[in-house]
């Protein structure tokens, strides 16, 4: 029978590239290599989930006992808005990007991305832009009008300059987002192996085909309002004046037109690692694969149609809310069909449970009870108690937390022996899985309680005698735990880099193209064009008589990108330009401004 | 077959699992202890109730649909479990036609049977109470960081704790002076945002006599944390009731009748406090239409059972400790600290205080 | 070269749905923009008739001045697609003067516009802070304007790699691409001004 040994008969490719490689920093700092920028992606999320947690811990320190003044109330606002923004901004999605830039090109048999050198202005972008909201910290305190930044909270009568650093930052962000959209788009539609149809497309890349859109769509809304809200801030605009007529309810529809579509950009990539995960630890297909795939779609579709149900409590008036109550509600249907499914391809299956698969499969009832407690938000009768209590911190949590975090867990250990071709500690990651759900469980079950007993989120203190003693103490314990098992994580990925064992091109046994590389994959990935005949191409080579990939008898020759300084060069350009509006330089804008232009000549006129 | 895999090691152990189960029960069960004040399932107005039947409902619903995930789920991995040196593969199935259907079409027929009561249930929320009918409408607004109340058919305006009658139709309009605040009283029923320059109402009926705490749900800024409200729903007739309370509340400001009552009034009067608040019958250079007095009306504050919006109980050493620093009991205060002795505070928490 | 090897060749490749990588881009880019300019027009809607102080747009707008520079907008589409054949069928000289003849009417629209905000702002007593109106029109107005000033750079640069003999024939999705982009501002225009300035004098 055929086995993946097969692929080393393939003769080494010929190469050309138009300049010399550059070598060591000088690598790292120019790289287009879609592999690179995806360490580099995955490095900075990794520390940011680290930053973002010890916000929280920070917080929920404040939160352990009642009256404590451990913090104060803007030093808590201030924490809470960075967690969230950074969980949000700055960890999740940049894994999320780490996955969709290391494995796209892997999983559907490219040499790259479409726009390699775009790759690299979207990830200096995003550096540039989390370090600038970062800087806050230093300049004049951090942002503290919480995560979704409530006009007229940032106006400048009521906030000061950490809003500037906020929403300069996320413009950045956007910006880069937005690149990195089209940027896939074009890479998922049309770079894909031959024979590799649509719907022979992994699950997870669908799922990050999805989010490209996604994020292509429903980031300008926010980008408006963020121009917005700075034309006001900076030049005098009265947007969201409300002593000049403005009307601050445009900020939340701007707001949760992107900001609904973004939570399903934060768990659709999850969703899709689950669905990867499962069939190859279960030994069988996915269930129901195009099921799974429309179902995904069927979310990214509707994510744009219930923005509103952030907004039960604004006063929208009855009709508006039972039009938004309704299409939120069906949400909950193509979300069902995916869980089914997953249950349906474990039933059956001969399952192991190595960690990837622990997460994944505790993604299924975890992601399911903060899903449902959605189901309960959709209900305006009910979302009106529940909105802006901690019953909606559990909510989020649990699909953010056991459900996205959880997910990009599951990515972690499955698929970082790909990268670094070392093996991770399984014992560790045991013990990472248990603790951490043991301390998300403790910190974010009781506070379905804690909403339900009346108490409001982002409070920086209260009462002893409230009744919400024990569960924000439990709270607090549980964030040690999910530290804890953090650190446990950060530590596996470290020493297993180092001296893990020697994970071999397909350790899990699996069923798609980038197992059939090496680990790590060469700068090239393939040594041939895989030609893809089966939605399982690597399982049926391994399995199927007659499905086996075929091996080339010549050599190929490949043309390889070199690396370019000008990505980044216009990245630190925009950077220059918001360092500008907040610090009322126009000078600096105008050159700034002029430096993109001569960027993107030499952009277009470097030889590729 | 050549496989690259390596070797899968045992899954967890029953011993992990029982100690991870258990040691999450014993949480769970913590997490019952506290006895909540503010418990939205214990409802004292129609408002609350509706919201909590809808709870009930759908808790019932997303409980079964947990189980039934669940179980599925925990008997897969029980059953389904790869025994050690069993190398077959599993059948290899692709999916089933008639289960996606059975999967779509259960959930949403599940969907629809709670859609279609919540859109009974919004409405029921926005119908506005009956005007043939006694109705206590009162305008509320939120300011950074404390309640204005104004009852205008009744002439009076109060701060921070709203008195309604039992049985009687409130509606309560809601505005906002700076930000965006949201009141929220969780046994008397779901929140409404005070949205500045927007002018909504929230509709309620409470049924139960009591004393009932909430506070301000929107974040605005640093002291939203400290914006409490209280609502004291009064019974019908008797010494306590509403109507008393409104002829109380209509009354001048009373006299001092000590000294240090007397000298209170003095500082009050000398020491700038009349720029933002005010005594009717005293002093009402602040007032003026609705929200433009930006303290609180102290006609009548020793009636209110704390102060700075339900931040400290109501005693005139909370005032003295209040006006000596605002800012030292709420972060960012809006009320300037005008620099008063001990004893200058002292006079004045006795003064105010002994406004009924 | 294999197909893959000369699909990261940026964007020249035709790739698997046949379409050339930059012209899909281009496609996802303006798809992105076209809720950029969905919610700055929605803003200017959403503050229809809310402004406190006027000026109000019937005030303000001179239907004829922008008429004019409305029409040379829409001639520069046509010189633009003029210039995109000329360079399909291999007349680099032909294309690069259409494509500079567009950069130039943007231009000559940038200017019309620059008068605009100036006699607005100085005879009009319009800014950016004297009412809703004035700051959601120059905002929509002006992120337009700053689109057009974009493209003519754009094809500016586009009219130059022609000239100087980087863009043949086989190079056309590049003048292709440009032509996209310059066409949905265009109609960007179309909308704003028929919506916004139009619309006013309807009533
Ligand atoms: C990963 C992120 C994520 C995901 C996936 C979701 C998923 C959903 N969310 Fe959530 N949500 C957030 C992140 C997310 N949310 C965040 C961050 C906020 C707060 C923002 C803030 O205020 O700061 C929020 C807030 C929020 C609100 C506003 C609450 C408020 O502030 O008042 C609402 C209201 O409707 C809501 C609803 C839903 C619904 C219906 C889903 C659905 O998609 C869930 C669907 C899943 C299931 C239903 C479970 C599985 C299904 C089955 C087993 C089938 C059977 C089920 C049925 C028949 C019902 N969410
Ligand atoms: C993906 C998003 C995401 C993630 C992963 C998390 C993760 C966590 N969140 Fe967060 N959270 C949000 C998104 C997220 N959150 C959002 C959107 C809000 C709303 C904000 C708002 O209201 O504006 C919020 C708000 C929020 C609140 C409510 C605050 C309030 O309203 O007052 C709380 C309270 O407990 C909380 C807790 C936690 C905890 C304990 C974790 C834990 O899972 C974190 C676990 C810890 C770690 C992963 C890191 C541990 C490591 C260390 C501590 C070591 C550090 C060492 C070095 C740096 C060397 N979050
Ligand atoms: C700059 C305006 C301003 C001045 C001057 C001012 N106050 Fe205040 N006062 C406020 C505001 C605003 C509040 C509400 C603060 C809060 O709760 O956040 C307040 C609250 C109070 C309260 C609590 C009222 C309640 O209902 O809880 C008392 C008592 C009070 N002030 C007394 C005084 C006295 C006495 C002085 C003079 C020595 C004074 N104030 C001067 C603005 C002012
Ligand atoms: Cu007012 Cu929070
Ligand atoms: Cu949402």
């Amino acid at each position: 029978m055929a086995s993946i040994a097969d692929f080393a008969r393939a003769p080494a490719p010929t190469y050309h590239m138009a300049r010399p490689p550059k070598t060591g920093l000088m690598d790292w700092l120019t790289t287009v290599d879609h592999k690179k920028i995806g360490i580099l992606y995955g490095l900075s999320g990794l520390f940011y989930l680290l930053v973002g947690g010890l916000e929280a811990l920070l917080f929920r320190i404040q939160l352990a006992v009642p009256d404590n003044d451990f913090l104060t109330g803007e030093q808590f606002n201030g924490l809470v808005t960075m967690h969230a923004t950074t969980m949000v901004f700055l960890a999740v999605m940049p894994i999320i990007a780490a996955i969709s830039n290391y494995f796209i090109p892997l999983m559907i048999g490219a040499r790259d991305v479409a726009f390699p050198r775009m790759n690299a202005f979207s990830f200096w972008t995003f550096l540039f832009g989390s370090l600038l909201l970062n800087s806050s910290f230093l300049f004049g305190g951090a942002p503290n009008a919480g995560w979704f930044g409530y006009a007229p909270l940032t106006g400048s009568q009521y906030s000061g300059s950490g809003i500037d650093f906020w929403w300069t930052g996320l413009a950045m962000l956007a910006i880069s987002s937005m690149v990195a959209g089209v940027n896939f788009i074009v890479t998922i539609l049309n770079m894909r192996a031959p024979g590799m149809t649509l719907m022979r497309m992994p699950v997870l890349v669908w799922m990050i085909l999805v989010i490209q859109f996604l994020l292509a769509f429903s980031f300008p809304p926010i980008t408006v309002g963020l121009i917005l809200l700075g034309f006001d801030r900076t030049f005098g605009t009265v947007f969201y004046q409300v002593s000049m007529g403005g009307d601050p309810q445009l900020w939340q529809h701007l707001f949760w037109l992107f900001g609904h579509p973004e939570v399903y950009v934060l768990i659709l990539p999850s969703m899709g690692i689950v669905s990867e995960i499962l069939p190859v630890f279960t030994r069988r297909p996915l269930f129901g694969h195009h099921a799974v795939i429309f179902s995904g779609v069927a979310i990214g579709f509707m994510g744009f149609g219930v923005w509103g149900h952030h907004m039960f409590t604004v006063g929208m008036g009855p009709i508006a809310d039972a039009a938004f109550a309704s299409t939120t509600a069906i949400v909950g249907i193509p979300t069902g069909v995916k869980i089914f499914n997953w249950l349906g391809t474990l039933w059956g299956g001969k399952i192991t449970f190595p960690t990837a698969m622990l997460f994944a499969v505790s993604f299924i009832p975890m992601f399911t009870i903060g899903g449902l407690s959605g189901v309960m938000h959709s209900s305006p009768p009910i979302d009106l108690q529940q909105h802006n209590s901690y019953f909606v911190v559990a909510h989020f949590h649990y699909v953010l937390v056991g459900g996205a975090l959880q997910g990009l867990f599951a990515g972690v250990y499955f698929y970082l022996p790909k990268i670094t071709g070392k093996l991770l500690s399984e014992k560790l990651g045991k013990v990472h899985f248990w603790v951490f759900l043991a301390g998300m469980n403790l910190t974010f079950f009781p506070q379905h309680f804690l909403g339900n007993h009346g108490m409001p989120r982002r409070i920086y203190t209260y009462p002893a005698d409230a009744g919400w003693n024990t569960d924000n103490m439990l709270g607090t314990i549980g964030v040690i735990l999910m530290a804890t098992a953090t650190l446990v994580m950060v530590y596996n990925i470290l020493t297993s880099w180092k001296k893990g064992k020697p994970a071999g091109n397909d350790p899990w046994d699996a069923s798609t193209l980038e197992w059939m590389t090496t680990s790590p994959p060469p700068v090239h990935n393939f040594d041939f064009t895989p030609v893809v005949l089966s939605e399982r191409p690597l399982w049926d080579h391994k399995r199927t008589p007659g499905f086996e990939i075929p091996v080339p008898e010549t050599s190929e020759s490949i043309h390889m990108p070199s690396n370019s300084w000008r990505p980044m060069l216009i990245s630190v350009c925009i950077l220059l330009i918001m360092v500008g509006l907040l610090t009322h330089l126009w000078p600096l804008c105008i050159v700034a401004a002029l430096g993109i232009v001569a960027g993107v000549y030499l952009w277009v006129t470097e030889p590729a | 077959m050549h496989t690259d895999a390596a070797p899968h090691r045992p899954s967890p152990s029953l011993a992990t699992w029982l100690i991870a189960c258990l040691s999450l029960l014993g949480a769970f069960a913590l997490s019952g202890c506290d006895k909540p004040t503010r418990d939205v399932y214990q409802p004292v107005a129609d408002s609350a109730e509706i919201s909590a039947w809808f709870y009930h409902l759908v808790l019932a619903v997303d409980a079964v649909i947990l189980a039934i995930v669940v179980t599925i789920l925990v008997v897969a991995i029980v059953r389904f479990r790869k025994k050690p040196g069993d190398e077959e593969l599993p059948p290899q199935s692709f999916g089933n036609m008639k289960m996606e259907v059975a999967w779509t079409v259960i959930p949403t027929l599940i969907v629809i049977g709670i859609t279609v009561p919540t859109l009974g249930g919004i409405f029921e929320l926005a119908r506005k109470p009956d005007l043939n009918q006694k109705i206590i409408e009162v305008e509320v607004t939120g300011k950074q960081w404390w309640w204005e109340f104004d009852y205008a058919k009744e002439k009076l305006n109060t701060a921070n704790e709203l008195h309604v009658e039992v049985g009687t139709q409130v509606i309560l309009n809601m505005t906002s002076a700076d930000v965006i605040h949201s009141w929220w009283v969780p046994r008397i029923g779901g929140k409404r945002d005070a949205n500045p320059g927007r002018r909504y109402p929230f509709y309620f009926r409470p049924y139960q006599v009591g004393t009932f705490d909430g506070q301000c749900a929107e974040l605005c800024g640093a002291s939203h944390a400290l914006m409490g409200t209280r609502v004291i729903v009064h019974p019908k007739t008797g010494a306590d009731s509403y109507e008393a309370w409104v002829a109380r509340e209509q009354q001048q400001a009373q006299k001092p009748a000590t000294p240090q009552q007397e000298a209170g009034q003095k500082v009050f009067m000398t020491k700038g406090c009349v720029a933002c608040h005010t005594i009717r019958g005293v002093s009402e250079l602040a007032v003026g239409a609705r929200s433009r007095t930006s303290g609180p009306n102290l006609t009548h504050v020793g009636g209110r059972t704390s102060i700075a919006a339900r931040t400290l109980p109501m005693t005139a050493q909370n005032i003295a400790k209040w006006v000596k620093n605002p800012q030292a009991v709420k972060q960012g205060a809006l009320m300037t600290n005008l620099g008063l002795s001990d004893e200058e505070a002292a006079a004045v928490g006795a003064y105010l205080a002994s406004l009924k | 070269m294999s197909v893959h090897a000369e699909a990261i060749e940026e964007g020249h490749g035709t790739g698997s749905l046949g379409v050339p990588n930059l012209k899909l881009a281009m496609w996802a880019f303006l798809g992105s923009e076209c809720m950029f300019f969905g919610s700055l027009i929605g803003t200017y809607f959403f503050y229809h008739d809310h402004s406190l102080a006027g000026p109000l747009p019937k005030d303000v707008f001179s239907i004829g001045i922008t008429s004019i520079s409305t029409f040379l907008l829409l001639m520069s589409s046509l010189t633009m697609a003029l210039g995109v054949d000329a360079m399909r069928r291999g007349k680099a000289l032909r294309s690069r003067n259409f494509v500079w003849g567009t950069a130039l009417l943007g231009l000559t629209f940038v200017g019309f516009q620059v008068f605009e905000f100036h006699h607005f702002v100085t005879e009009k007593g319009l800014t950016l802070a004297t009412s809703l109106f004035g700051s959601s029109f120059y905002v929509m107005t002006g992120f337009h304007g700053a689109h057009v000033t974009v493209g003519v750079i754009w094809l500016s640069i586009v009219g130059w790699m022609i000239h100087k003999g980087h863009f043949g024939q086989e190079k056309a999705i590049n003048v292709e691409v440009s032509g996209l982009y310059w066409h949905f501002v265009d109609i960007v225009w179309i909308v704003i001004f028929t919506f916004v300035y139009l619309l006013e004098f309807a009533k």
